[in-house]
């Protein structure tokens, strides 16, 4: 029984790492300073822009990401506000089960969705804009219930205490619960962060374009995204340099993503500890 | 007086929110409804997607989805589940944490990335050993979302396992249970509600799963022919949308056909996220 | 000598005739280290086959995990311990059967989340749980002193019982495995008065039958319990001797310290 355990547990435990280490071992060959930051040499005009320099993908995920949380943000405190200070009984239970419905809803129908409204009915285009409205959207749900989650976590004593000094709700919000709550609302921010850069399939149509974009003019103009220049690349199976880059654009895109989920790891640890 | 201020802009936050989350849903019942109107509900059973002619048969997409999430959840439920007993009653505490973090971090890895591992390891290797044309299969498909979901689940049960309290198993010790007998009857079942909550939170995932699965399943819009044939290409409700989305002309009935796609979708996956919160909330009353 | 009164005058009736068998404990020269922590040493004693001996010492002198080395618990220990003249390390069928032959009742009661009849007859073999088992479990919570609680609600949820009730229900669970020798872990620190009299009423009237060994820090309970007494202090036996003798003329110095310190403790309270 053991041993059977141990051999169904075995591929479950080995196969991501396996895959970690596997695009690693593919994208450590392309990866250089010049495949970042773009060089003299890289072929611009190349049909399949496999030599563009992924700075402006990068840049453009970054900014889509930044733009995303930036919007969800506010709602998200206020909806975790109305959770933790007004909501009844009742209502939190609706309110719960309401953001554990929206979470499972597929990204790709947020995208089809944001196609509609967005681009077609308002004229937006496919732009950062859009884009960054439909991944706002896609990480509500899940950043105001780490909100509502963190500062559930707050003793009830404490905001008892302060209420018993007479203390307004805005005053318990900001001398109380900021700072008690801040590293797991900071946390939970993060988290929507590397959430955002990894989705794709909802951007695809509403805000990026393959290639030709270095920077968006306004918000309302197209941006180049680490995400989707994966997709895009990892079609043109005749071209093997456009593998590389493909694969060290996987590489990158985990690096950032990786990097947000340590740190949000991190804040966790961080926070238990003291 | 600011107390107010405060209140007000919070619930007007509220408000901003709730409207913007479920304008989408109503867009997606609002722009498909021609498609219903036209096509009615008889085209979920219809087995012919051809937009060019007006067929518009839902059938062979929702098989192949049904098909995908059979072949995932029948790799990663008994492998995650293995992983999560292995991690939780066989290693050291410190191994299972060393493994929970991992594999928490993997379960952040973005589906874009899974789908080129697919597109290039999985396809050629499938490609060889089943002797498959391109690879491109349900198969293929269901292994790579399989992939995916194997932390999610892993991670839910190792977490529902590590709350059974240790009085309960000390005391199922004392009682002369031997490692199996604990398990089956003492473990499991008490850890029974978080990992169902982790089977169905991963179930959502995999349906709703779009880049993986478009890279590798092929798109091919018929039904698998015999219906258990996994290894030819097909088509799933996600990759159709994402295939498709770009092609259709806004406001024709290909569009608003795809939009019918995106409903059932949300649909399913709503009723899948209600039955894992449920369980959830009786896990811990 | 203030425990004096408290002692009950229901001497169980030890009578040689009607036991089924004869199960003689020894402890010889045994000493644990738990993660580089030496929490036994060298401690020997042995068990008669009838009755009860109370563990007693200050918290952190081993008698828990004395306890625990004897259903091998723990299992990383050196030295002997042997039931009916058999190693318990060498027993037969490994150390799950050795723990059905020595039933052992933790300090706080954990039942498991299904009815009270199936935790009753939780440690069973499948087959026999399968059969028709009223009559074992009546007589199991008749021997606990909990029938007549529960006798009307034997397939609700054990966990709605209260803490004693449960700690009832343990010793029943236990005792539907038949064993030979009860060890019992501080078994009424953390109940109500009404539930330790009826456990302690219900393990005396065991000890006519079956060896029990029972931890506990409450000098008046291992007064009223009788029998023999081993007295502990870091990891040693220090004293072991009939309770009346050891309450009224202990030998060692360490004994009447803690004695002293203890009756104490009980004056202040």
């Amino acid at each position: 029984m053991k041993a059977l355990l141990i051999l169904l547990a075995l591929p479950a435990i080995l196969l991501p790492t396996a895959c970690l280490l596997y695009i690693l071992y593919q994208a450590l060959p392309a990866l250089n300073w010049s495949l970042i930051a773009g060089s003299d040499t890289a072929n611009i005009s190349n049909m399949s822009s496999a030599g563009q320099a992924l700075w402006h993908q990068i840049s453009g995920s970054l900014l889509l990401m930044m733009l995303a949380n930036i919007l969800a943000a506010p709602l998200a405190l206020s909806m975790a506000f109305f959770h933790a200070l007004i909501a009844s009984r009742q209502q939190k239970m609706i309110l719960m089960t309401f953001l554990q419905v929206l979470q499972g809803i597929p990204p790709i129908v947020y995208g089809l969705c944001g196609l509609i409204l967005l681009v077609h009915l308002l004229h937006w285009g496919i732009s950062l804009a859009t884009g960054a409205v439909i991944l706002a959207i896609i990480i509500l749900p899940l950043l105001s219930s780490n909100i509502i989650h963190a500062l559930e976590r707050i003793p009830a004593e404490q905001t008892e205490a302060a209420a018993a000094l007479g203390m307004s709700k805005a005053a318990i919000v900001l001398r109380v619960w900021f700072p008690l709550a801040w590293t797991s609302m900071l946390t939970g921010l993060v988290l929507a962060m590397a959430r955002s850069l990894s989705e794709t399939a909802p951007i695809l149509f509403t805000a990026t374009v393959f290639s030709g974009i270095a920077w968006p003019d306004s918000l309302f103009s197209p941006v180049t995204s680490l995400q989707t220049h994966i997709f895009y690349l990892a079609q043109e199976g005749s071209n093997a340099q456009a593998i590389h880059v493909a694969w060290a654009s996987a590489a990158v895109l985990l690096a950032l993503v990786l990097l947000f989920s340590l740190t949000a790891l991190f804040l966790r640890r961080y926070k238990e500890s003291s | 007086m600011r107390n107010k201020i405060f209140i007000l802009l919070v619930l007007s936050g509220c408000f901003i929110a709730s409207l913007s989350s479920l304008a989408p849903i109503w867009f997606l019942w609002d722009t498909s409804w021609p498609f219903w109107s036209s096509y009615g509900i008889s085209s979920l059973w219809g087995t012919e997607w051809y937009p060019f002619e007006s067929l518009f048969g839902l059938l062979p997409a929702i098989v192949g989805s049904i098909w995908v999430l059979i072949i995932a959840m029948g790799v990663a439920i008994p492998c995650g589940l293995a992983a999560a007993i292995v991690s939780s009653e066989i290693l050291p505490a410190s191994w299972q944490n060393l493994l929970r973090v991992s594999m928490e971090v993997l379960a952040g890895i973005p589906s874009v990335v899974y789908g080129l591992i697919g597109l290039w390891v999985l396809l050629p290797w499938l490609q060889q050993h089943l002797g498959l044309l391109t690879g491109h299969s349900l198969l293929a498909a269901g292994l790579i979302l399989s992939l995916m979901i194997l932390p999610t689940i892993m991670v839910m049960a190792l977490d529902a396992l590590r709350l059974v309290p240790a009085e309960q198993r000390e005391a199922a010790i004392n009682l002369g249970l031997d490692w199996e007998q604990r398990l089956y009857r003492v473990l499991l079942p008490q850890a029974w509600p978080g990992i169902r909550t982790g089977m169905l939170l991963g179930l959502g995932r995999a349906l709703g799963e779009t880049m993986a699965v478009m890279l590798v399943v092929g798109s091919m819009d018929r039904l698998p022919q015999p219906i258990y044939n996994i290894l030819e290409p097909a088509q799933t409700l996600t990759s159709r949308i994402g295939r498709e989305m770009g092609e259709a002309s806004f406001g024709s009935m290909h569009f608003s056909a795809l939009l019918a796609c995106g409903l059932v979708l949300a649909l399913f996956a709503s009723l899948l996220s209600l039955l894992a919160h449920r369980k959830s909330k009786q896990a811990h009353p | 000598m203030r425990l004096a009164p408290s002692i009950p005058n229901h001497s169980p009736p030890i009578s040689e005739t009607n036991k089924p068998e004869k199960v003689c404990i020894e402890v010889h020269k045994l000493s644990l280290q738990l993660s580089g922590k030496p929490i036994l040493h060298d401690v020997s004693f042995t068990i008669p086959s009838l009755g009860i001996t109370s563990l007693i010492g200050p918290s952190g002198a081993g008698k828990s995990s004395l306890l625990r080395c004897l259903n091998r618990l723990y299992d990383d220990w050196k030295g002997n311990i042997s039931m009916n003249n058999t190693p318990i390390k060498k027993w037969h069928g490994g150390a799950d059967v050795l723990r059905q032959f020595v039933g052992l009742i933790a300090q706080k009661p954990s039942v498991f989340p299904v009815s009270i009849a199936e935790n009753v007859t939780f440690g069973l073999p499948r087959q026999q749980r399968q059969q028709n088992q009223d009559e074992l479990i009546q007589s199991c919570l008749k021997q606990a002193a909990l029938w007549n609680e529960v006798k009307d609600r034997l397939h609700t949820p054990a966990n709605t019982l209260s803490l004693g009730q449960q700690q009832r229900l343990c010793l029943a669970r236990a005792l539907a495995l038949k064993p030979a020798i009860l060890l019992l872990d501080e078994p009424t620190s953390s109940l109500d008065p009404l539930s330790k009299e009826l456990i302690e009423c219900s393990i005396t009237k065991l000890a006519i039958s079956m060896p029990i060994i029972c931890v506990t820090h409450d000098l008046d309970q291992a007064a009223r319990l009788q029998g023999q007494v081993v007295f502990m202090c870091d990891g040693k036996v220090i004293e072991t001797g009939e309770s009346h003798a050891f309450f009224t003329q202990p030998k060692r110095i360490e004994t009447r310290e803690f004695l002293r310190w203890s009756v104490c403790e009980c004056a202040e309270d």
